[in-house]
């Protein structure tokens, strides 16, 4: 109940109940959203209740396009009814009519396996199963060996597995299952997850075998998530079960029933093709056209920084999935594509995008010209902006574009795309299949090196490539940040302001790198700098050599060592002088020079020497791709202050 | 809550419930009301439920006779969860 402005007290679905009076069609695009945001058990029942209402008082339904009911059989191991009320409810709203039948308790084996039961007479475009959780347990002991108790998970599965596979010959309909709530309770304490014949485990087990054993016509509800997310102990209900054999709590009902609801809609609608992103506040904080390439905010320097690039990451993530992507913004063309060409820490590129408007048309005629140029419908577009006008604008002229509004914080972008509900895949493909087996030999690898901690064929499956650049204004925040905050993989641990490295980069005596590492498993960013500073004509320092640890162990120090000989000798340098100050957070690197090959020349408790012949020196051998070297403009002179860019 | 109080929550939940119009009085009983079968009955019960914030012990309802016996359970949980 809420109060209104003139104070008179405002019921929920009041305004429902004034269409169904009125018997005014609008009634049921507002009973699909109300349905759609429906919470509680409660809401949802009183609802269904409306909109029995209006069937029976003949209010006009011009969103039913289909011809025949879809029709549902609900089958289970326990008490049917009132779930099947939910799930009647909420597919009615959100896909359309519905016939809904259900099977008696725990009766659902024979009702599959004999002819003459309802479903063979009903003729289900679905089947939905409910398997006794009652029958998934294990009665053995808490000590018996693994694999018997794996086997009879095992035969767990394959029984639930196998009614599918004859109600799919038998009666050719799509098949949903659910699988089972974990038990929330903290008995039997520690055994609970040390034994694989906790109840806890067990169940654990048979879902985990049912998810990746499930054939392709087989779609899961997953009940163990769903109620993970709801909370445990508020997903069962002791007293719904003694008093009515009801499967779970009411409240864990409604979010399985519209689960179905989305699984069974899923079947039916083609999958979004299209992301379209704005540029501006949502692939980077600021404004492009204000701020500029150094004052917009991305990568690894600020928190708000960090979150844009999660934010890019999880897009990049979706071509993977089959999305093309698409930028939409109000900016001048060049302006908008310059960070992607140039921002060393932008993830997502130019190529990334199939179509890239950015100018100062209305968005909805970008889009309606992107989806025409794609040759694809606008339904299968979805739409992101943080400017809820751009929203509206979108929503009132390319209405079949689904859209976005990004919130106020970038740091629940990510979250907000994966509960949208938009990018979701219901099956596996063929080619899918091929990349599940070569992450098999993958993990047979991984394997080989827990057992013989072969750390060769480890650093080699990681498929590492690294790059290495002159300092540039683009890194320079970063430089900055990590020269000022490293400690601990770091030689000199020498701080200096933005503005002295500014300094630095155009004196022709020094000559400051930065390597960047990446492997299969993602992007780590700008890791390790140095500093070179000449000395004499054949001499060189290493002023500064610091390193992220999050890449420690893997061959960066060789790499780093391979890259500023190659520098020093480019330069006819014979001598590079390593210096090792220790500090109290250091002492991971004191014997760094010496483990690559120098030669102590002094060692002191406040400051030791050593010393590398370049002649002499053998380039050290790892499993790092380089693709990208320092470039010396003009070779042994002044260093340009020119950014150089990729 | 009174018992006036509880009633008129009552009616309410009878009217998000019940396709007909049911006038919910301490005497009405499941026999009155044709829709109200034992599946109804299940839906009822957990509305009540929700919309009081109580939870019902085990076998409790089955033993009321009609909707007043219904309440005073009711108002048990209700106020107990004020004491």
């Amino acid at each position: 109940m809420n109060q209104n402005g003139s104070g008179k007290i405002v019921r929920k679905n009041d305004d429902l109940k004034s269409l169904l009076r009125d018997r005014d069609e609008h009634f049921w695009q507002l009973l699909a959203d109300r349905s759609a945001d429906a919470q509680s058990f409660t809401e949802i029942i009183a609802l269904a209740s409306l909109r029995k209402k209006a069937e029976k008082l003949g209010v006009k339904n011009e969103t039913v396009l289909h011809d025949h009911p879809l029709r549902i059989a609900l089958i289970g191991g326990s008490t049917l009814y009132p779930f099947s009320e939910l799930i009647e409810h909420l597919t009615f709203t959100a896909v359309g009519p519905v016939e809904v039948k259900s099977g008696d308790f725990n009766n659902y084996r024979a009702e599959i396996t004999e002819e003459t039961s309802f479903l063979y007479d009903l003729k289900p475009d679905v089947v939905i199963i409910i398997p006794d959780a009652q029958n998934c347990r294990y009665t053995g002991g808490l000590t018996d060996p693994k694999d018997e108790i794996e086997s009879a998970a095992s035969s767990v599965c394959d029984e639930i597995l196998q009614l599918a596979a004859l109600i799919r010959e038998n009666l050719k309909a799509e098949v949903i299952i659910s699988n089972f709530i974990l038990p929330p309770f903290t008995d039997p304490g520690p055994l609970r997850t040390r034994s694989a014949s906790s109840d806890w485990n067990f169940k654990k087990t048979v879902n985990l075998m049912l998810g990746t054993r499930a054939p392709n016509y087989l779609h899961i509800c997953d009940l163990e998530f769903l109620s993970y997310r709801h909370g445990g102990l508020n997903s069962i209900d002791e007293n719904a079960w003694f008093e009515s054999k009801q499967l779970c709590s009411p409240s864990l009902m409604a979010f399985a029933a519209h689960e179905i609801a989305h699984l069974i809609r899923g079947l039916r609608e083609t999958p979004k093709k299209v992301v379209v992103l704005d540029l501006d506040n949502t692939l980077w904080g600021g404004v492009i056209g204000d701020d500029g390439m150094t004052g917009i905010e991305i990568g690894d320097t600020s928190p708000r920084g960090e979150a844009f690039k999660a934010f890019q990451q999880f897009i990049k993530t979706l071509i993977s999935r089959g999305i093309l992507l698409g930028v939409c913004s109000k900016n001048d063309f060049e302006n908008a594509v310059e960070p992607f060409r140039r921002h060393p820490e932008m993830v997502l590129k130019e190529t990334d995008f199939v179509s890239f408007k950015a100018n100062w048309e209305p968005k909805a005629q970008n889009l309606i010209e992107m989806a025409d140029e794609l040759n694809l419908g606008l339904d299968s577009f979805v739409f992101i902006d943080d400017n809820p006008a751009e929203i509206e604008i979108v929503k009132q002229f390319a209405p079949d574009v689904t859209t976005i509004l990004l919130g106020p914080d970038p740091a629940l972008y990510v979250r907000q795309l994966k509960e949208s509900r938009l990018f979701e895949r219901f099956a596996l493909t063929e080619e899918d299949a091929e990349r599940t087996e070569q992450y098999r030999k993958e993990k047979q690898r991984k394997s080989l090196l827990e057992t013989a901690v072969d750390m060769d064929s480890y650093l080699s499956s990681l498929e590492m490539t690294g790059s290495f650049k002159r300092f540039d204004e683009l890194d320079l925040p970063r430089i900055a940040q990590l020269i000022n905050k490293s400690n601990q993989f770091n030689l000199t641990t020498r701080r200096r302001t933005q503005a002295e490295i500014e300094q630095l980069m155009r004196d022709p005596n020094y000559v400051g790198f930065t390597m960047r590492l990446s492997d299969k498993f993602g992007d780590h960013g700008l890791i390790s700098i140095v500093i070179l500073r000449s000395t004499g004509t054949s001499n060189m320092e290493i002023d500064t050599w610091l390193m992220s640890c999050r890449v420690l162990k893997r061959q960066v120090e060789e790499e780093v060592v391979n890259e500023f000989v190659r520098i020093a000798r480019l330069k006819n340098v014979r001598t590079i002088k390593g210096i090792f100050k220790p500090t109290a957070k250091n002492s991971m690197v004191k014997d760094l020079y010496p483990a690559m090959g120098f030669t102590p020349v002094k060692i002191d408790e406040n400051r030791s020497e050593f010393e590398l012949e370049t002649e002499r020196f053998q380039n050290k051998e790892s499993f790092i791709t380089i693709d990208r070297r320092t470039k010396l403009n003009e070779q042994g002179r002044s260093f340009s202050r020119t950014a150089e860019y990729i | 809550m009174n018992k006036e109080e509880a009633l008129a929550e009552l009616q309410n939940i009878f009217d998000d419930i019940f396709l007909d119009e049911v006038t919910v009085t301490p005497e009405l009983s499941a026999n009155d009301v044709e829709e109200w079968d034992s599946l109804l009955h299940i839906s009822l019960v957990v509305s009540v439920e929700e919309r009081f914030k109580i939870k019902f012990r085990v076998g409790e309802v089955e033993a009321t006779n009609n909707v007043g016996e219904f309440i005073d359970i009711i108002l048990d949980r209700v106020n107990a969860a004020y004491v």
